[in-house]
């Protein structure tokens, strides 16, 4: 059973929502405000917190902004349909996913599955080296730990697994689809920006290579590249 | 004074007594002078010269020559001279006053005491005769005929102060003119703006300290735009929170639905589908409205990138005919240019694909939707993307309301393909925020819709 912590201030939707995802196998937890939301997944060990944008006492920004400066727990953020912009804030302070509201439930579930994929160790020890090294960067794949000139870098599971991928096919272009397929666990629909907002956060954490060229790269529809020095 | 009553009435008044009374005290002045001028220095050095030329002009003998002279002297001067011969006749016919007559007779009365035309015998130079063809020609300013038509009939004399007081009303009148109309101007100003739609349009601060007719016409045109603001702002609003509120009952259907389907009872399996598929035309309904209302709000933040429109158009036409070719229908691109604008990328690109999937769904069974992107004819440093379907068009009447929200062409066409009647008006917004314009036109069998962009330097 996964744990999971639910802040939505919709008391009725979250009962049922419990419910339904009691159904598919999560334990989900409730809180209605953001400051119980903000407690509670500071004390408590969830695997995945889903918070919605629009909460009394702490809006749902406000929540993720303060735990990112504690936790790397994943984070799905509800955000409001019509509301573009608030995908797009949303993940830029670290939110692994989005969902617009109102959402198909089903939906809701697949997008959960994903993000718990991401954040449990999916390549196997066995398989591939324990630690990636390119350059002045490294992954220690057991740990799920990157080091930047051997310094530890605070990272989501999502912009980890998306590193992960862009390092391991080092130097050469991984299209968007399949960055997407691999690394957000989904198929890449057609205004999704949230990739293009997760590398953008890795480029901001990890700055440019020594040589000041810029460390991931933009290949113009196709998607991204991974400089090896 | 205060009213623009007033302001018209007393200034023209103003300027026309002005006006009047410069010419008349003009002209006064002229007449005036030339009565005082009678005795003065001036005038008497200007006889003499007069008579000297007349004299001159004797010694030839030629008595047209004298006439000719003489009727030019007469246009110059303001007074008469009449040259009068012993029977008191001008030489030009001209009347001779009986005070004149008198005073020749004297003359002659006292010249013939002896014939002699001695100098010395004229105590007064003037008054000495003028000898041509033996006749004997007086020259005599004639000062009691200096009239106001005489001096009215001679341009010359009173062309100057006419044209002073042309020129100063003509100031006063344009600086009137300009005080009068300038407001009027920024009021139409702020009309045509409002009427385009630009809510934030206000007069009053624009007038200054004036406090007029014109003034309060435009405290009534502020009061009206401010009026016109709450009332769309409020519709909006409305609009707006009840899609918000709309929101938390579908979001509990929608769970409610799938409690419904993890108790799995097969029997209901169909009904529960068409639950599921109206559930998802509600939501994307709502999101098509809070979309607009978004839009629609000024405060729309959206991120501005640079966009390679010409890429973007291939990627929506790649990804559109696929779906066309399904139906037996194609889209293709016939002319591109390479351009990049500044803007929405998200937004952009739902603008696009609707247009085109509009196309898709309204040309004929196999018939190609054509998109050129071309620089625009019209405008320098604006593009112009044109979506051109086969189909049977739009009635002229609804080229432009098909971009007003809830508008249909014809109700059966539309609800099959499950449209709402937003799309177009979303686009339509989101094109305006990018500061372009979207258009429509019939052209031949078909519609065009023409997206025109200007490209930022």
């Amino acid at each position: 059973m996964n744990r999971i912590l639910l802040a939505d201030d919709d008391v009725e939707l979250a009962d049922m929502l419990v419910e339904y995802l009691d159904q598919e196998g999560f334990e989900v937890d409730t809180v209605h405000d953001g400051k119980a939301a903000l407690e509670k997944s500071l004390t408590e060990n969830y695997e995945l917190i889903i918070l919605d944008v629009m909460m009394p006492k702490l809006n749902g920004f406000d929540v993720l902004r303060q735990l990112r400066a504690h936790s790397q727990v994943p984070v799905l953020m509800l955000t409001a349909r019509g509301e573009d912009v608030d995908n797009i804030v949303g993940l830029e302070i670290g939110a692994d996913d989005y969902l617009a509201k109102p959402c198909n439930p089903r939906v809701l579930v697949a997008h959960m599955r994903a993000i718990l994929r991401r954040s449990e160790s999916t390549t196997p020890v066995s398989e591939t080296a324990d630690i990636l090294a390119i350059g002045d960067i490294e992954l220690q794949r057991g740990a799920r730990r990157v080091l930047l000139n051997h310094q530890p870098q605070t990272m989501t599971s999502t912009e980890y697994r998306v590193l992960e991928v862009l390092l391991e096919n080092a130097g050469q272009v991984v299209t968007k689809q399949d960055l997407s397929d691999r690394a957000l666990g989904r198929e890449l629909s057609p205004y999704d920006r949230s990739l293009d907002m997760h590398v953008s956060n890795l480029r901001k954490k990890l700055g440019p290579l020594a040589d000041s060229e810029e460390r991931i790269k933009t290949i113009r529809g196709v998607g991204y590249q991974y400089t090896r020095p | 004074m205060k009213s623009l009553f007033w302001k018209i009435f007393v200034s023209f008044w103003l300027a026309l007594i002005l006006f009047a009374g410069l010419t008349l005290w003009i002209t006064s002045y002229y007449i005036e002078k030339s009565r005082s001028e009678t005795d003065t220095y001036q005038l008497r050095s200007n006889t003499i010269e007069y008579l000297k030329q007349a004299r001159d002009i004797a010694q030839t003998n030629d008595i047209n020559a004298l006439r000719l002279w003489l009727e030019q002297l007469d246009r110059r001067e303001t007074i008469p001279f009449l040259l009068l011969d012993e029977n008191a006749n001008d030489l030009l016919n001209r009347d001779v006053s009986l005070r004149l007559q008198q005073h020749l007779r004297r003359l002659e009365r006292r010249s013939r005491h002896d014939d002699d035309d001695d100098e010395h015998e004229y105590p007064r130079p003037h008054h000495r005769p003028i000898i041509i063809n033996n006749q004997r020609y007086r020259l005599m300013p004639d000062f009691s005929n200096v009239t106001l038509s005489r001096v009215l009939n001679r341009p010359r004399i009173i062309a100057t102060p006419i044209l002073l007081a042309a020129i100063i009303s003509a100031i006063i009148c344009l600086l009137l003119a300009r005080y009068l109309t300038a407001p009027i101007g920024r009021l139409r100003l702020a009309t045509q703006k409002l009427a385009k739609g630009d809510l934030d349009q206000r007069v009053s601060p624009s007038m200054g300290q004036r406090k007029d007719e014109i003034v309060e016409l435009a405290n009534d045109f502020d009061y009206m735009a401010e009026q016109l603001q709450a009332l769309i702002e409020s519709h909006k609003q409305l609009l707006r929170d009840a899609s918000h509120e709309l929101r938390s009952p579908l979001a509990r259907l929608q769970v409610a639905l799938g409690l419904a389907r993890q108790r799995g009872d097969d029997k209901t399996t169909k009904e529960l589908d068409r639950i599921e598929r109206e559930a998802e035309r509600l939501n994307e309904l709502i999101g098509q409205l809070l979309t607009l209302a978004r839009l629609d709000t000024k405060t729309a933040e959206v991120v501005i990138e640079p966009i390679e429109l010409n890429e973007l158009l291939e990627q929506i036409v790649d990804n559109t005919a696929y779906e066309a070719r399904a139906i037996n229908r194609d889209v293709s691109i016939v002319e591109t240019v390479p351009v990049t604008i500044k803007g929405n990328r998200l937004l952009l690109s739902s603008v696009l694909e609707n247009a085109i999937r509009n196309a898709i769904h309204y040309t004929d069974e196999n018939t190609s939707v054509e998109v050129s992107l071309q620089n625009d004819n019209e405008k320098s440093d604006w593009v112009a993307i044109t979506v051109r379907d086969h189909g049977p068009g739009i009635p002229d009447h609804m080229l432009t309301s098909i971009f007003e929200p809830f508008v249909r062409v014809g109700e059966a066409r539309d609800r099959q393909s499950g449209g709402y009647g937003l799309g177009l008006a979303i686009a339509k917004r989101a094109v305006e925020l990018h500061g372009g314009e979207i258009t429509a036109a019939n052209q031949g069998n078909g519609l065009s819709i023409v997206i025109r962009f200007p490209i930022k330097k």
